[in-house]
């Protein structure tokens, strides 16, 4: 008997996923599919809009990325007015920098605390009333309260510079709206108010030690689970320095050989090509000189890890080397490794942070610049989850005729559906029945790329929870519900 | 800078809502009202969601009041309810209760601020700024009965005394 096992949606995910198992006769896994069945639309209904709204109207695709998307939008929109990254002012450039690496401390702290710890602290097999932040937080008590200040600070740095922690507004056309003052910089290096930024740097070391600790102790499974050769991609600088704002792109294969060497992000459309499924809202890019079926990349951590030369901050820099001589190999393609890469770039932010605080030019007043009007824009930068794209497209009287999103989480797809089959092959297979632990894990695979099925999809509504199980015939014999 | 500081001896009001789908957005009416009083006891923050470290947050507030619209039916158009610590969990990481929240300042702070929920009715939820006529029509009720409260706040010398704020 054929049997299809459904867990609908993933949960401690940003948004609704589901997750659908096929078994054959003989309880053998037959197949597996990550679905989003949530409404995309972003990409239709802002057309017909101002230019300069686009800054601001795509941050309503999601809660948890906002300042991903503005600062995205707020890219390729200076393209429009003529103004490409260079030409911003350094004072632009830098408040841009602080709002995106306060926005990668706050999202990978969130991920690490909230999401992934309960798993790592309890198990992928503890009762699922544990696998929450609550039991934390009742266990784990300064790990808990680290945790929240951390996302905490990230946040005060987003409100500093945008005004909002949520949905706030820094840049505008040209550059950003306004400067930073004394005051405000001292609020976050004196610690008088909220633990300063060297605190943060320090829980960071910290938390990077914690996780080193733990992959020594659970070496075997965290090597093996979920883990699969694949492409990475990612934004580099000139010198092939981790570059989260403004760079070029670049993929390698699962080996390390580069199958996208270094190019303009103006250039996306020549290298990349999306394709789609009918059993998901959500895209599949993927290099156009590969193909559809190997032409997909990682993106995020893991893939910013394995395809920078280096990090250009000194103890996220001395954290990679660790990582690389952990394993033994540059290219890591283990999926929980993810969780480790994250935490390098949660140091890594935190002294970029430090660095751009103890920057003049963070006061400048050089705030916007003008430039010669175009009628195309592309920005492109690394958000938490991977590389985001905002392309847009305008006539004569400034409206927005065409919008192209490629949001971190759609390159994450291939992957997501690869860690899936992993765990279906691996941990459901041949079993004859199935444990909330087993399904926890594919969630725990899923997990470990941090999707943002909100912004993959541009979701809007509810999100219920479901998990079903069906037949060779197709009839369902089980579901679970998860609310 | 200021808004990145708050007076923490008194009173937290946190609007929870989003203006973007009509009613919803009744708790952020309600905190642009009382911000825009700029009273020096109380301080109002906005929300679309309660997040977990909201916990920090309420921790630093002896009295905080949320306010959100509801969708269930309530008599006379509002609630203002105490609010309890509660241990209830919701799947997602940018989406918990009040009750959690308190729940989680008690944990992780060891503080239990005195917390009040003031629901008001709402009816359309669809994409849009506008409140509809039932909501504004609640609205006003429940301004008539939160307001005058807090407006006395900024004349009494005397500790903000919330279980007075009787509402039948």
């Amino acid at each position: 008997m054929t049997r299809k096992i459904t867990i609908d949606p993933v949960t401690r995910v940003e948004g609704h996923g589901r997750v659908t198992i096929h078994l054959d006769e003989y309880g053998q896994v037959k197949d597996s599919f990550f679905h989003i069945v949530e409404f995309r639309g972003f990409e239709r209904f802002i057309q017909g809009h101002p230019y300069w709204e686009a800054p601001v109207l795509v941050q309503r695709l999601c809660g948890i990325c906002p300042v991903s998307h503005h600062l995205a939008a707020a890219k390729a929109i200076d393209q429009i007015v003529g103004i490409d990254p260079k030409d911003l002012s350094a004072t632009a450039t830098k408040l841009r920098r602080l709002m995106h690496f306060g926005q990668l401390f706050q999202s990978h702290a969130l991920h690490f605390f909230y999401l992934a710890s309960p798993d790592l602290l309890f198990g992928v097999d503890a009762p699922a009333e544990k696998r929450n932040v609550i039991a934390v937080a009742a266990e784990h008590r300064e790990l808990a309260i680290q945790g929240i200040t951390m996302r905490k600070f990230g946040q005060e740095i987003i409100k500093a510079v945008a005004g909002k922690k949520i949905h706030g507004i820094l840049a505008v056309p040209g550059g950003v709206h306004k400067t930073f003052s004394e005051a405000e910089r001292d609020y976050f290096l004196d610690g008088k108010n909220i633990e300063n930024i060297d605190t943060m740097i320090a829980w960071s070391q910290a938390m990077v030690a914690f996780m080193r600790d733990y992959h020594e102790k659970h070496h075997k499974f965290l090597d093996e689970f979920a883990a699969f050769p694949s492409g990475h991609l990612g934004m580099v600088g000139p010198d092939g320095a981790m570059e989260m704002y403004d760079g070029k792109l670049r993929a390698i294969d699962f080996e390390g050989k580069r199958t996208l060497d270094d190019i303009s992000t103006d250039l996306y459309q020549d290298y990349f090509a999306e394709g789609v499924a009918q059993w998901s809202y959500m895209k599949f890019p993927y290099l156009k000189s590969l193909g559809r079926e190997n032409g997909w990349n990682r993106v995020g951590p893991l893939a910013r890890i394995n395809v920078c030369d280096y990090i250009p901050t000194p103890l996220a820099e001395k954290a990679r080397q660790d990582f690389i001589a952990f394993t033994g190999r540059k290219i890591n393609n283990s999926t929980m490794f993810s969780h480790w890469a994250r935490l390098i770039e949660v140091l890594h932010s935190a002294e970029v942070i430090k660095d751009l605080l103890h920057d003049p030019e963070i006061f400048g007043t050089d705030l916007v610049r003008k430039g010669e009007r175009r009628s195309k824009g592309i920005g492109i930068i690394e958000a938490p989850r991977g590389t985001l794209t905002h392309h847009y497209e305008v006539d004569e009287k400034g409206m927005i005729t065409k919008c192209n999103l490629i949001v971190s989480t759609t390159h994450n797809n291939d992957a997501m559906n690869t860690a899936v089959k992993w765990v279906a092959n691996n941990v459901i297979s041949r079993k004859g029945h199935i444990t909330d632990g087993m399904l926890n894990q594919v969630e725990v695979a899923i997990r470990a790329y941090d999707p943002c099925l909100s912004c993959a999809t541009q979701a809007m509504g509810k999100m219920p929870l479901k998990a079903e199980l069906y037949n060779h015939k197709g009839e369902l014999i089980d579901e679970r519900f998860k609310a | 800078m200021s808004d990145l500081k708050h007076n923490k001896e008194q009173l937290l009001v946190i609007g929870i809502g989003n203006i973007g789908r009509g009613d919803d957005g009744l708790g952020w009416k309600m905190a642009d009202i009382i911000s825009e009083m700029e009273l020096d006891k109380v301080s109002v923050e906005y929300r679309y969601q309660l997040q977990v470290e909201d916990a920090h947050l309420v921790s630093e507030f002896p009295i905080v009041v949320f306010v959100d619209a509801s969708k269930e039916k309530l008599p006379g158009g509002f609630s203002w309810q105490p609010c309890k610590p509660g241990d209830h969990y919701f799947y997602s990481s940018h989406l918990q209760s009040p009750e959690t929240v308190l729940y989680l300042a008690e944990t992780l702070f060891s503080k239990k601020p005195e917390a009040y929920i003031l629901a008001i009715e709402g009816e359309n939820w669809d994409l849009g700024e506008c409140l509809s006529e039932i909501g504004d029509k609640y609205f006003q009720k429940a301004s008539a009965f939160f307001i005058p409260h807090i407006k006395n706040l900024q004349t009494n010398t005397q500790p903000i005394q919330m279980q007075s704020f009787a509402h039948t």
